[in-house]
């Protein structure tokens, strides 16, 4: 009798079967809007070379509640993104040597940290060079 | 006491059928009895055609890896009362493996790449027997331990998308067991196997979907040992680099 396996093809729509999948591919979905924010970083950098005017009317586009949308979606893409990464970094970092190891809740807690720390760190900052910015013009 | 519960089969019987079909059966069943047994009494007491693999009973063979419910289980570490509340019971071969007959997976390509990563102890020189074991302390052993406890049961393979698009993706289990290996202190082959790991179609193609970890029935967590193996292989690729650099080859 001659063998006939039955070839299962992965369908499209694999990741639609199990939440687990699913939450992977929002996961990996966070890119996209962080892909469309650099988008429009590169091209604000682009218009400050082409004179005031030029950034100036990019400046406007800023204002649109479609950017505006954008950027809530981006930075709720990259606040999921960060979260979902550092849950994962003690499974990737081990560290074991012969005289120490690190337990991988002391490893999240650093990373926890470090995030908090650049978040706070860049919100004082913009509120400081926001500062300064209305303080100049005022 | 016994209830009754039907169980949606997929069938495929490779002289008669071109795609894989659905046939249902009740059971009776009791609180402690495994789905694994429920395919038994329905092979032995309603319709003997049914294949399916099994052995041991008790989580230690790894033979008898179905899908349940769509989620990759042990037959034998399955409980149908966990499935009453679903109030729908639908088992079928492993997902991404080929389909011998019924229940019956054809696991040749996953067995093929266990062998490409080497998964045994490798020595430059070996020691004769008479200069005794190679000796290692508890400690080192931990590095590696959770990584040994796999049985080769399939189930990763089964819940890797990855794997699922392009077979020949070394997948959770080779890549868990080359890590081990390459863990172990009594070892020196690591640079035989970084050759595999390195590859399109060895750690770089796992992009940590995770769901090899969740459905793994020994808590071997195959997804942390790939993603140590893509440290394992950056380092390496460092390496190789500066030895390239440096006129040295295969550093």
């Amino acid at each position: 009798m001659t063998a006939k396996p039955y070839i299962q093809r992965q369908p499209a729509g694999w990741w639609l079967k199990s939440s687990a999948y699913r939450r992977y591919m929002l996961r990996e979905a966070t890119a996209l809007p962080i892909f469309l924010y650099c988008l429009l970083l590169i091209s604000g950098l682009y218009q400050l070379t082409q004179g005031e005017a030029a950034f100036l009317d990019w400046l406007q586009v800023l204002r649109s509640p479609w950017v505006i949308a954008l950027h809530v979606v981006a930075f709720a893409a990259a606040l999921f993104h960060a979260w979902t990464w550092i849950e994962l970094v003690p499974k990737i970092l081990v560290v074991h040597t012969s005289r120490f190891t690190l337990s991988p809740q002391l490893i999240k807690r650093v990373h926890q940290g470090g995030a908090l720390a650049c978040f706070v760190g860049l919100i004082g900052l913009a509120v400081l060079l926001l500062t300064r910015a209305t303080t100049g013009a005022g | 006491m016994s209830d009754s519960i039907t169980l949606h089969i997929s069938r495929y019987r490779p002289e008669q059928d071109d795609a894989p079909w659905v046939q249902s059966y009740e059971i009776p069943y009791h609180r402690d009895t495994s789905v694994l047994e429920a395919l038994n009494y329905i092979k032995d007491h309603l319709d003997p055609s049914l294949s399916h693999r099994w052995s041991c009973r008790m989580a230690i063979c790894g033979s008898c890896g179905v899908m349940i419910n769509d989620e990759p289980s042990l037959s034998c570490k399955s409980f149908l009362r966990d499935y009453i509340a679903a109030g729908e019971l639908h088992v079928r071969a492993m997902e991404n493996f080929p389909i011998e007959r019924d229940l019956v997976s054809d696991l040749g390509g996953f067995i093929d790449h266990l062998k490409t990563v080497q998964p045994y102890l490798m020595r430059e020189q070996d020691k004769p027997t008479s200069e005794g074991e190679y000796l290692q302390t508890p400690h080192e052993m931990g590095r590696y331990k959770a990584f040994s406890q796999c049985i080769n049961c399939g189930l990763c393979y089964a819940a890797c998308p990855q794997f699922g698009r392009n077979p020949e993706f070394l997948g959770p289990a080779a890549l868990t067991l080359a890590q081990r290996y390459n863990l172990d202190s009594r070892d020196e082959g690591q640079s035989q196997r970084m050759a595999h790991l390195n590859e399109e179609e060895g750690v770089w193609s796992c992009t940590f979907v995770g769901h090899c970890s969740a459905v793994c029935p020994k808590d071997v967590d195959p997804a942390a040992a790939i993603n140590q193996g893509k440290v394992a292989s950056t380092v390496n690729y460092g390496l190789n680099l500066l030895n390239l650099i440096r006129g040295k080859h295969d550093g």
